[in-house]
């Protein structure tokens, strides 16, 4: 094993492990969704990019600093986010799941090429901050930008589980997706929850398209599909309904692929990844941190 | 009395005659198609070349059209179907088209429908045992290396790369005869890009004496390019060539800055001479040395870019094939005595492919076109860089 292997491999782990913060991310949201309505919403990366689209929109239009394209991103996939769950969740059959999955596999469809009618599929700049710094540990660079995305994730993260166990919200929240019916009785709305949730997901949602975006310099409507497949592999190693479980398979999704393109080159990188994803789903369909906790 | 009214009557039935005859002349029609991508990913090929088409056709129509067999005029309508660069689609497309009174259809844009697309059609004219499709297509986008040989019923005026390419690095050779050394960046999984690499780019490159030093490779929707970028800056490379489309070209050009990767010249993928890159990655991109076959260098180019951004799209070397199509079977249709009816439809789409392949050249934007016997095209072409976030003419080979 020579020293550039060494390096090299190295290098790819900090790469994919700051890079897997944005599936995480992505996740995430998966799980928040599914944690609270029992349901997965595929037009979740979908909804993240054209969130990012309207963070580039204010970017062309106003000249808006990086920050502020950030937060509009973020806020823009949130509300597209509150749209997604008025369209294919909130009048659904709930006895049929999989008018809900369809749905939202319509509505991913939809975004995708609303997306790209109106950006003609052209790619955007988008803003990165710290681009050009590097942390130079030895033979080992750490990027500036991607410890921007990890720190961004990383707060988004601590937000959410404030949010999540601090507040009556949070509370509510996890009444909802423990026992809904117990929780209603209790004088919880679960439409409400369920209408937050998608709210506070799409945000997140938002933030890892913008982190994606941010972190490759350019936005172009390729990446939803990508963001959609990491983000329910990065849920289904960690387990469906878990929060930690989400961000730990983010990470190792983004260290994954990141070490298999150094060893087995571009092509097969994915195979390998799939290869992980169909392990999980045979040995262990409740992920690393999977509940086998029911509810009503 | 009996005898003015007869003639009257005679008079409004031959006015009537002559004028229904006028209104039938005048609303004589010859449909043109065109299909592509003008949806998804890479639909602003398409979208451009529908613009382009439009433009073209527009601008024969207020000429007075077309000239039919019978010596009347015809005007040309077209419309563009979208086959969204998915291969069934595109042949699902080419079948509904050639249902209807459509002559000739000029598609598709990628080269990945274009492959499979030609093989539905009749490969040799008159063989009885092949129930292909007798349609004749003549290709503006899809620009992988000799497809036309796949039925007798294609032609394509899109560029030669291998030509390009050739004289590119020849040319490069010539002005940096200090440099030794070229490592490649493909896009593995998009059909062009690939075909441009390990085909045209990579073997032009070492016939004119350079060495690969390597290669590094991604896929159409990759995000993060510091593994490749790494093999790139320890083999120090003299040139660097990027054959991949705009997106993963500009993620590429970003991770060369960041890791200071700076060779002496940086070549790209023809499809990368289009707005999409500047509009993408302008600074990075700064350098990045282009072969194509349209740039506006003179003024019909520069009215034909013009017309087609008033309809919408941009001109670049693709949608420029579309316009220049237009033109060619403007003068195919005016000398191959097309009768347009509907009974004479196999006849005329017949006439369109035998004119088409008799052909030895065609105008172009950039000057002559040479029509080849495989019903390839070899077309004038001259190298661009992006500068001050455009494009600017570096070098015609042909001055």
């Amino acid at each position: 094993m020579d020293y550039f292997f060494i390096i090299d491999f190295l290098q790819s782990l900090v790469d994919g492990l700051l890079f897997g913060t944005t599936y995480a991310l992505i996740g995430i949201g998966f799980t928040l969704i599914f944690g609270v309505m029992r349901k997965l919403n595929l037009a979740y990366g979908a909804a993240a990019l054209a969130g990012t689209y309207i963070g580039v929109a204010a970017s062309l239009a106003f000249d808006a600093p990086p920050p502020l394209v950030f937060l509009l991103s973020a806020l823009g996939s949130g509300v597209i986010g509150i749209l997604v769950y008025y369209c294919c969740f909130r009048f659904t059959p709930t006895h049929y799941p999989m008018a809900s999955l369809l749905a939202s596999v319509g509505m991913l469809l939809f975004i995708d090429e609303v997306v790209i009618h109106a950006s003609h599929g052209m790619p955007f700049p988008y803003p990165s901050v710290f681009r050009d710094a590097t942390i130079e540990l030895g033979d080992v660079w750490i990027r500036g930008d991607l410890l921007f995305v990890f720190g961004i994730c990383v707060v988004a993260m601590a937000v959410l589980f404030w949010l999540l166990y601090r507040t009556p919200l949070g509370l509510a929240t996890r009444a909802v997706s423990q026992q809904p019916r117990a929780a209603a009785l209790c004088g919880i709305d679960p439409t409400r929850v369920n209408l937050l949730t998608f709210g506070i997901a799409g945000i997140l949602g938002g933030i890892a398209g913008a982190m994606t975006a941010a972190a490759v310099g350019v936005i172009s409507p390729i990446i939803a599909m990508g963001l959609t497949v990491k983000g329910l592999i990065a849920v289904v190693i960690g387990g469906l309904g878990s929060i930690p479980g989400a961000i730990i398979g983010g990470l190792l999704v983004g260290a994954a692929e990141n070490v298999f393109l150094l060893l087995r080159g571009v092509t097969e990188r994915d195979i390998y990844v799939m290869l992980l994803l169909f392990l999980f789903l045979t040995l262990r369909p409740g992920g690393l941190f999977g509940s086998s906790a029911g509810r009503d | 009395m009996k005898l003015k009214s007869l003639l009257a009557a005679g008079l409004l039935g031959v006015s009537t005659l002559a004028l229904a005859t006028a209104a039938a002349a005048q609303d004589k029609t010859i449909r043109i198609v065109g299909f592509g991508a003008s949806s998804g990913v890479v639909g602003i090929f398409g979208q451009n070349s529908s613009a382009a088409m439009q433009a073209a056709f527009e601008k024969i129509n207020e000429a007075g059209g077309v000239t039919l067999a019978d010596g009347s005029q015809a005007k040309i309508v077209t419309e563009y179907y979208d086959d969204r660069c998915n291969a069934e689609e595109g042949i699902s497309v080419l079948r509904r088209i050639a249902s209807t009174d459509a002559l000739v259809a000029i598609g598709p844009t990628c080269s990945n429908v274009a492959e499979p697309l030609f093989g539905i059609l009749q490969a040799k004219v008159d063989d009885g045992g092949d129930t292909g499709l007798q349609f004749p297509v003549f290709t503006d986008v899809a620009i992988k290396g000799g497809l036309a040989g796949i039925s007798e019923w294609v032609f394509r005026n899109t560029p030669s790369e291998a030509t390009m390419y050739d004289s590119l690095f020849a040319w490069i050779r010539q002005t940096h005869p200090e440099l030794k050394t070229i490592y490649g960046g493909v896009e593995e999984d998009f059909a062009h890009s690939r075909f441009t690499w390990y085909e045209v780019m990579k073997k032009a490159a070492e016939a004119n004496g350079f060495e690969v030093v390597g290669e590094a490779q991604w896929l159409l929707s990759d995000t993060n390019f510091s593994n490749q970028a790494r093999g790139m800056r320890r083999a120090e490379p003299n040139v660097v060539a990027i054959s991949a489309h705009p997106f993963t070209t500009c993620g590429m050009l970003r991770e060369m800055a960041r890791q200071k990767i700076e060779p002496e010249v940086l070549v790209g993928l023809t499809s990368s001479s289009s707005l999409e890159t500047i509009s993408g990655c302008a600074a990075e991109a700064q350098g990045l040395t282009i072969p194509t076959s349209f740039a506006p260098v003179n003024q019909e180019a520069i009215e034909a870019a013009e017309a087609v951004v008033a309809k919408g799209g941009q001109m670049d070397l693709h949608s420029a094939s579309a316009w220049e199509n237009a033109f060619i079977l403007r003068d195919v249709i005016n000398a191959a005595g097309i009768e347009g009816t509907a009974e004479s439809l196999e006849e005329d789409r017949r006439k369109i492919r035998d004119a088409l392949a008799q052909l030895t050249e065609a105008p172009g934007l950039l000057g002559q076109n040479k029509r080849m016997p495989d019903g390839e095209a070899v077309k004038p072409y001259v190298f661009v860089h992006a500068k001050d976030k455009g494009w600017e003419v570096l070098h015609e080979p042909s001055s």
